[in-house]
Order: C-alpha cells, then sequence, then structure tokens
C-alpha cells in the first residue's frame, strides 16, 4: 500500500442525462486504472479529445467528483471514506489542480497573493503572516516570479503567463506530492507555452512532484511526460512510456492521432496556387435569377 | 463599491433623479425629529386651514399639521421598508448563498420552503392575521411578517448567482488554497452578490411599502401610529375629499409617490448596470 | 461613389483582392474620467492575392482579433479606424467595408464575402433548421427556384462529406465537426471571392480538424477564392496558408511564403515562436521567450519586441522598424536584419 502514491482501481464514471422519464446513462469513465508510485516523481500525460473522459478522471482524482464505482486510494487514504473537514485538508495538502483558464483561477475582484497567502498558512501551520511571506516568495521565485511583481495585483493586471505561474506557486504552498494539471497550456500564449511547460519538468526533478498533464496535444505530452495514457470515450486504449507509444502506435486510435497531428513544417512546399476557374470565377455564383 | 456607485453616478441618468427624488423623502423623514407637537397629539393647531405660509401644507380636520404628520409618517413607512427589507435581505442571502453553494439535498430543501413561501397568497393571510391579532397587533410585527414573505424571491436569484460562481474556477481555487466555506460564500461569492441586494432592496422596499399603505387604508393596520396609509385613512374618516380638505390626502400621496418612484428608479438603473451587456453600451457611448 | 464588381483578372499580382495600407484601429475609452487608446492595429500594410489562402498568426494580445474585426467592417466603439484604408477588388474607392452603406453590405456579404468563426454558432441560428439559415443567406444571391437552389445545397453538402438530412436538423443536434463543416458549406456557396477564416478549426478535436482543414482547402482550390485564415497554431498555418504573416503587438513583424517562414524564419521572434514548437520524436530541450507581451495601452517605444528580444541594440528602442524586403517576397521588421538605418 505504502509504495504507491495514487491507485486508480477499476474507476468509472456515469452520468445521467435526459428527461424525467427517457434517461440516458453517459459512461464518462469507464473501468480506467492507473497506478503512480511513491517517491519516484513522473509526468504522467492523459491524453485525449474532448469527450474522453480526461477530465472528468482527473477530477476524480482531485476529489471534485465522485466516482460511480471503483476505488481511489491517495498516499494510502481511499478517497470514498474520507470524512471532514481536517481528512479533506489532509487530503489537499497531498494533491493540488492546476486549471486550464489561468484568468479564471482567480477571483477578479481579488488580490492574488490572497490565495497564496492562505494555502501557505492552512496548509503548513507557517506562523503568522509575515514568514507565510517569505514561503510565497520563495515559491514565487521557483516560477520565475517575485512577491515584488505579484503583490498588491489582481488578476487582470497579469498576463496570462504570468497567473498561470502564480497558480503553480499558490499548489507549490501547500507542498504537495502530486500536482494534477487539467490543460494547463491550452490557453497560453504561444512564446510563453515552453517556459510553462518546461517548469513542470524542472518541478518534477527538483522537487520530487508527480505530475499528471492533461491534454490534447500530443507534442507537448510527448516534449515532457514519462509516461501516457490515451483515452477514448472513457476507456483507456493505450498507455506506456510516451517515447516508445508515441514514436510507434500500436493501437488504431493512437495511430489516428498521431497522424492527425500538424506537424510545425511544411512537408512539401506547396507550389503556388493557380486557381482552377472552369468558368467558376469568385464573385460570380453559379446562377443567377 | 465605492467605485460602483461613482459609475452609476456618471452613466446613469435614472440613477441621478431615482437618488434626488430619495433624498428630498429622506430629508422631510428626518425634520420629524425637529416636530413641535408630538404625532399623536389631536387639536394642536386651528382644524381645516388650507396651505398657507404659517401651515405649509395645511392643517387637518383633526387639528394637525399636514406637514409635520407627512415628515412622521413618511419616516414610520420608509422604517417599515426598511425593516422588512433588511430582515428580508438577510433571510434570502443566507438561503440563496448556502442553497446555491451546497447543491444537493440541502438545496433541494431550502428550495421547497423558497417555493411554498412564493405561491402563498399574501393579502388573505395578513387579512387574516389581523382579524386574530386586532388591536394587539405593531407595526414591527406587520413588518416581520412581511419580511417572511419576502425573501423567497430574492433567495432564488442569488442562488442562481451563487451556482454559477460556484461552477468557476476561482471557487476551486480557494477550495484547494484551504479557505473554509464560510470563507468562500462571504469573502468570495458575496462581492458578487451586493449590487444584486442593494437593487433588490428597493425593490423590496415598494412592495412593501404599497402593501402596507393597501392595509393602512383598509383600516388593518396600527391606525395609532402615523403611517402615510393611516393618514390617508384618517383622512377617509373625516371624508376629507368631499369636505373639499384635499392637502390633507394630496401631500402624503405625493410623498409616497416620490419615495416610490425614486426607489424604482434606484432599482432599475442598478439592475441595468448589473448587466454586462447593457453596461458596456451605456459607458462605450459615453466614451 | 460607386463599388464595381470587378471580374477576377489573369495577372494576380496586378490584381490583388485585398490591399490594407497602414491600418491603424484603437480602442478608445473613458473611465472614471481617465481617456485611454489602446492601440490594437498600428500600421499594418499587407496584401492578399487573388485565390490564396494567406495566414496571420499571432497572439492573445496580437491585435489579430481587431483587425479582422476592421477587415470585416464590424467597427463598434469603442474600436475606432484611425488611419489608412483596407481596398477589396470587389468595393473599390471605400477604404473598408465599416464606410459602406448598409445596402452595399447586404449585396456584397456571402457572395463576394464570407466568414467561418470559432463558433460556427454564430451563423447557424441555433432555433432554426439548418435549411433555413441556406435559404435565409444563400438563396437571395444565387435565386432560381427553391428546388434548384436545395439541389444545389445538397450538392456542395457533399463537398463537406455531410449528408442531406443536416438540412433538417438543428445546430444543436449537429457535433463541433459537422457544424463546421456546415458553416464552411454556407460561407463558400455562393462562391464568394474573399473569405475570412477567424480560427476556424481551434475548437475542433485533433482528427476532426485535419478534416475540416483539407476541406476548407479543397473548395478554396476549386472556387478560387482568397482566403485570409487567422489561427495562434503554427501547425495549422504550415498545413494550409500559402504565405504567413506574423503579429505582434499590433504590427506585423514579418511576412513571407509560408514555407519560407517555416524554413528560414528571419524576426527573432519568429525565430523563437517556431523553435520552441515541440515535435513527436525530438527530445532537445525548448526554450520558450523571457518577458511577457506588451500592454497595448503603454507599448514599448521603438520596436515593441525589443524588451524580449536577444538582439535588440539601442535603435530598437527609438525608432520603428519597418517592413523590408528582405529576399524576393520576404518581408520582416528588424533594425538586426535590415541593417541598422531604418530608414
Amino acid at each position: 500500500m505504502n509504495d504507491l502514491l495514487l491507485d486508480v482501481m477499476e474507476v468509472s464514471k456515469t452520468f445521467a442525462r435526459g428527461r424525467l422519464l427517457s434517461r440516458e446513462k453517459i459512461v464518462a469513465v469507464n473501468k480506467v486504472s492507473m497506478q503512480l508510485a511513491a517517491g519516484q516523481p513522473e509526468i504522467l500525460a492523459i491524453i485525449g479529445e474532448s469527450g474522453s473522459g480526461k477530465t472528468t478522471l482527473a477530477r476524480m482524482i482531485l476529489n471534485m467528483e465522485t466516482p460511480t464505482s471503483g476505488r481511489l486510494v491517495l498516499d494510502g487514504t481511499d478517497l470514498a471514506a474520507m470524512g471532514g473537514n481536517a481528512a479533506r485538508l489532509a487530503f489537499m495538502h497531498k494533491v493540488q489542480p492546476i486549471f486550464q483558464n489561468p484568468f479564471e483561477s482567480f477571483n477578479p475582484l481579488k488580490r492574488v497573493e490572497r490565495y497564496l497567502l492562505m494555502t501557505r498558512l492552512r496548509f503548513t501551520g507557517a506562523a503568522g503572516e509575515s514568514t507565510a511571506a517569505v514561503a510565497v516568495d520563495a515559491a514565487l521565485h521557483k516560477v520565475g516570479l517575485s512577491l515584488k511583481e505579484v503583490g498588491g495585483r489582481y488578476p487582470h493586471e497579469l498576463s496570462g503567463g504570468q497567473l498561470q505561474r502564480v497558480a503553480i506557486a499558490r499548489a507549490l504552498l501547500a507542498e504537495p506530492k502530486l500536482i494534477v494539471a487539467d490543460e494547463p497550456v491550452s490557453m497560453i500564449d504561444a512564446s510563453l507555452r515552453m517556459s510553462i511547460v518546461n517548469l513542470f519538468r524542472t518541478l518534477r526533478d527538483e522537487l520530487g512532484i508527480s505530475i499528471i498533464y492533461v491534454t490534447h496535444d500530443l507534442a507537448t505530452a510527448y516534449y515532457i511526460s514519462d509516461r501516457i495514457m490515451i483515452m477514448q470515450k472513457g476507456s483507456v486504449v493505450e498507455s506506456g512510456d510516451a517515447r516508445t507509444v508515441l514514436k510507434a502506435p500500436r493501437h488504431p486510435y493512437t495511430r489516428q492521432l498521431r497522424e492527425a497531428v500538424l506537424l510545425p513544417e511544411v512537408a512539401s512546399a506547396p507550389a503556388i496556387v493557380t486557381p482552377n476557374m472552369n468558368g467558376l470565377s469568385p464573385g460570380a455564383p453559379e446562377r443567377r435569377a | 463599491m465605492v467605485a460602483f456607485i461613482r459609475e452609476l453616478l456618471r452613466y446613469r441618468t435614472e440613477f441621478r433623479i431615482g437618488l434626488a427624488l430619495v433624498a428630498v423623502v429622506l430629508l422631510l423623514s428626518m425634520m420629524a425629529s425637529f416636530s413641535p407637537y408630538p404625532p399623536d397629539s389631536v387639536y394642536v393647531v386651528p382644524p381645516d386651514l388650507p396651505p398657507s405660509l404659517t401651515y405649509w401644507f395645511g392643517t387637518t380636520s383633526r387639528g394637525q399639521d399636514v406637514f409635520w404628520q407627512v415628515s412622521f409618517a413618511i419616516r414610520n413607512t420608509l422604517l417599515f421598508g426598511g425593516t422588512v427589507a433588511l430582515v428580508s435581505r438577510l433571510v434570502a442571502l443566507a438561503v440563496g448563498l448556502v442553497s446555491g453553494y451546497k447543491g444537493g439535498w440541502v438545496d433541494r430543501a431550502l428550495m421547497s420552503v423558497n417555493d411554498t413561501f412564493i405561491v402563498i397568497p399574501l393579502l388573505p393571510i395578513l387579512v387574516l392575521f389581523y382579524f386574530v391579532m386586532r388591536d394587539r397587533i405593531s407595526w414591527l410585527m406587520l413588518a416581520l411578517i412581511m419580511a417572511c414573505f419576502g425573501w423567497a424571491y430574492d433567495a432564488r436569484l442569488i442562488r442562481s448567482v451563487v451556482m454559477s460562481l460556484r461552477q468557476r474556477e476561482f471557487t476551486q481555487t480557494s477550495l484547494f488554497s484551504g479557505m473554509t466555506t464560510r470563507q468562500i460564500l462571504t469573502e468570495e461569492h458575496l462581492p458578487y452578490v451586493v449590487p444584486i441586494l442593494f437593487s433588490t432592496t428597493m425593490n423590496n422596499m415598494v412592495w412593501s411599502i404599497g402593501l402596507e399603505v393597501t392595509l393602512a387604508v383598509l383600516g388593518f393596520t396600527d391606525i395609532n401610529t402615523p403611517t402615510i396609509g393611516g393618514m390617508i385613512y384618517w383622512a377617509n374618516q373625516h371624508t376629507a375629499m368631499v369636505a373639499g380638505i384635499w392637502w390633507w390626502i394630496a401631500f402624503p400621496t405625493i410623498a409616497v409617490i416620490m419615495a416610490f418612484i425614486g426607489l424604482f428608479l434606484l432599482a432599475v438603473s442598478v439592475n441595468a448596470h448589473i448587466d454586462p451587456r447593457s453596461r458596456l453600451w451605456s459607458t462605450g457611448e459615453a466614451s | 461613389m460607386h463599388a464595381s464588381v470587378e471580374q477576377p483578372h489573369g495577372d494576380q499580382e496586378a490584381q490583388p483582392l485585398l490591399v490594407v495600407r497602414d491600418l491603424q484601429a484603437y480602442y478608445r475609452t473613458s473611465h472614471a474620467g481617465v481617456r485611454r487608446g489602446i492601440r490594437a492595429v498600428d500600421g499594418v500594410s499587407f496584401t492578399v492575392r487573388r485565390g490564396e489562402i494567406y495566414g496571420l498568426a499571432g497572439e492573445s494580445s496580437s491585435g489579430k482579433t481587431t483587425l479582422i474585426k476592421s477587415i470585416a467592417g464590424a467597427i463598434k466603439p469603442p474600436l475606432e479606424i484611425v488611419g489608412g484604408s483596407m481596398e477589396f477588388a470587389f468595393l473599390s474607392g471605400y477604404g473598408g467595408l465599416h464606410r459602406a452603406a448598409r445596402a452595399e453590405l447586404e449585396r456584397i456579404r456571402w457572395r463576394h464575402l464570407s466568414y467561418i468563426m470559432q463558433g460556427s454558432m454564430n451563423v447557424l441560428n441555433p432555433v432554426r433548421r439548418v435549411r433555413s439559415s441556406f435559404v435565409d443567406f444563400a438563396y437571395p444571391h444565387i435565386g432560381g427556384s427553391l428546388k434548384q437552389f436545395e439541389q444545389l445545397v445538397v450538392a456542395h453538402l457533399a463537398r463537406v462529406k455531410l449528408d442531406p438530412s443536416v438540412l433538417t436538423a438543428f445546430p444543436h443536434e449537429l457535433s463541433g465537426g459537422m457544424r463546421q463543416r456546415a458553416a464552411l458549406a454556407l460561407a463558400t456557396i455562393c462562391r464568394p471571392g474573399f473569405i475570412i477564416a477567424d480560427e476556424p478549426t481551434t475548437a475542433l478535436d485533433v482528427v476532426v480538424q485535419k478534416e475540416v482543414l483539407g476541406m476548407i482547402r479543397g473548395i478554396q482550390r476549386e472556387t478560387g477564392s482568397s482566403v485570409l485564415f487567422v489561427t495562434h497554431d503554427m501547425g495549422v498555418h504550415a498545413h494550409i496558408t500559402d504565405r504567413l504573416a506574423i503579429m505582434y503587438a499590433g504590427r506585423l513583424v514579418e511576412e513571407a511564403a509560408t514555407a519560407e517562414i517555416f524554413r528560414n524564419p528571419l524576426h527573432p521572434y519568429t525565430k523563437n515562436l517556431i523553435s520552441s514548437l515541440p515535435r513527436i520524436g525530438e527530445d532537445a530541450p525548448r526554450a520558450g521567450l523571457a518577458g511577457a507581451p506588451p500592454n497595448l495601452a503603454d507599448p514599448p517605444s521603438g520596436c515593441r519586441f525589443h524588451p524580449r528580444c536577444p538582439l535588440a541594440s539601442e535603435i530598437c528602442c527609438r525608432e520603428v522598424p519597418v517592413m523590408r524586403e528582405a529576399s524576393s517576397g520576404h518581408r520582416v521588421a528588424c533594425f538586426a536584419v535590415n541593417g541598422g538605418d531604418g530608414a
């Protein structure tokens, strides 16, 4: 039991949809099992398209959603058996989330450092605001920012990239063992994206934090993850070492995904297109009244 | 909040007019403290005098100065409306926040109570209450009864706002920052609810004052406390309109209409300003 | 002023479809007494030729959305066109759609100019069947009997691999990919000369995205329309556009044939943009750019990229670099590339 950080056992989640009489059940996650080893930090990418159940799975790991069947055990604690405030705090001390939209991650009416200080005070028993502020500054330095830049600022005064860094710093302040990041860079501008992605690697190597990276983007998943898990319609269709799976996908769906990746280079320079008019000139519809 | 009011003053003519009307009515009600006569004494001035420089609003057939009577009446009426609004806002806020945030069975239980209050017809209940209580009825009791019926719609409104706030990622960030439910509700969500609270307060006051005036005119309240409705009740008892004592009815009516329109304009302009689309439109046009 | 409908010309170079000259579009707001101008598009010039897919790449605050709004004539306060002109081949003499009369716009829409947006729900009326959207928008331009029109629609839907049954469906009954293909069919059925495609595949899953891109390409080749294709996704640009312009902080920084941009990027911003893209099968570390895109209410002096630029020199802080041809058809706005004189 103790050698697993996260043990997901045959977890399913169904949602009921529809009217009162004709209820249909939608299986969002179907009997998914996965493990993360303790003391062996790694980045695991969960890859899937919309409707694959990847976000629902991530939400179940974060205890934001209860599974319909199956069991989730985090660091020896069964999530279903967790009751009371103290247990919830202990859980959040171990697992922290990073969300997709950095502009939505913080209350627009509040200053961002509020969340950083709060996290520090609640989870690590920091004695007083001033000790917490020192820790906050240190965490911000780890993500390439400082309390001087961020202190007193409201979310709209920071860029998307900066906010996502603050979100990561906030997660770090709880000193978690696992970070679950749901599409953390899909809304980050291209020129800033790689520095955030690289940051995850630093967290794994220097702070020993395991990361579950939920994404639809195979290229960044290949770039940072150690292991990947491909999901389709709620089920895991292929999983394993990131490089092996993505270089030589075995499941037809993985192959299909792999082939749909638009390479950032022009395969064969297209000849200057000469429009083939065939009597159909632009601006002149085929038939006129 | 200060910025919000400044923005309203800048871009909303309705708000400015409403504020001016409410200010006049408030000033009138505050004058009551300087009244030379106690409000319930009769025959302190010569009766049935028309408005003049000595008696600005004239005098009643009961020998009371209409100006000071209106001043007391509007003060009591506003106090009544304010009490109803305050109590019902507190209930609406508590029910709306908890119901919207907790969801599940808590939400279902609270909303079934809520909907019961929405469908119960109020006027028959109040009349029934009067016949049971008779002389023991006081304005505070009436205010509390009306507050019991005045929160349900607004609780639903607040609930729907909180439900959508709960779905937003920052609520999750707050949760994972270790905030308690009370902290999330009062510190993260309440700021979004305050403007709604403000605008529904006006609507609620218009509603409760209107109902109080109706009951008082019909004689279903404590008629010895001077209120706007009470004044009209006494004027009717002395057939003021037939006797040509029009000022006995006209001035309280004008005062309460000013209060109505003022509160209504405030509510409308605040409401329109909360709606982000109309806010953009008005500030965009003004630039 | 009469706008003339010109017939396509054999010489593409001489007859560009759209010429944008030194366009300046600002947001002017006045909030609590403080006047502010956000210079979202500040001196942009480019030409869209006939029959090409012209790509426009940029980040979230680069001004590309404002640029499309301006070209589409969707100018509403606080957005203002402060300077410059946009000349369409099919509507000459106006200097931009925002100056054209309403009747003129009605005549041009769908027939000469159409849009494919990220949320196709904006085009397809959500409470009416797909058929009515086609009848409302395209039928007035095509005419003939309704029956003939319907045959034409069905034939056109086949090009985007949609079954005629989608015509009787409501938009919400279709999947995202089907909706986007229906919107594509609607945008192209009148064979317009110019199509504005604003992140048309961003909301789609990768497999569907590739398919829809292929369809856009196919229809564009067949009709010879020009497309202004806007997206932040460099992979999409590589896949579909003929020429590509890179926008940064309200200005164009580089423009060339797409293959040339990917093979030989010259501007330091473009260079980083392309080298930082991860590729499956390559394990070399990638670095992002330091700093953040500037606030356009108070942009940096001179070259707006200079605070983040590894090659910045003293002149970059002082003067604004102009777009100059570095090689044939490859324009770039950078002192380090063009030489320090800047003139």
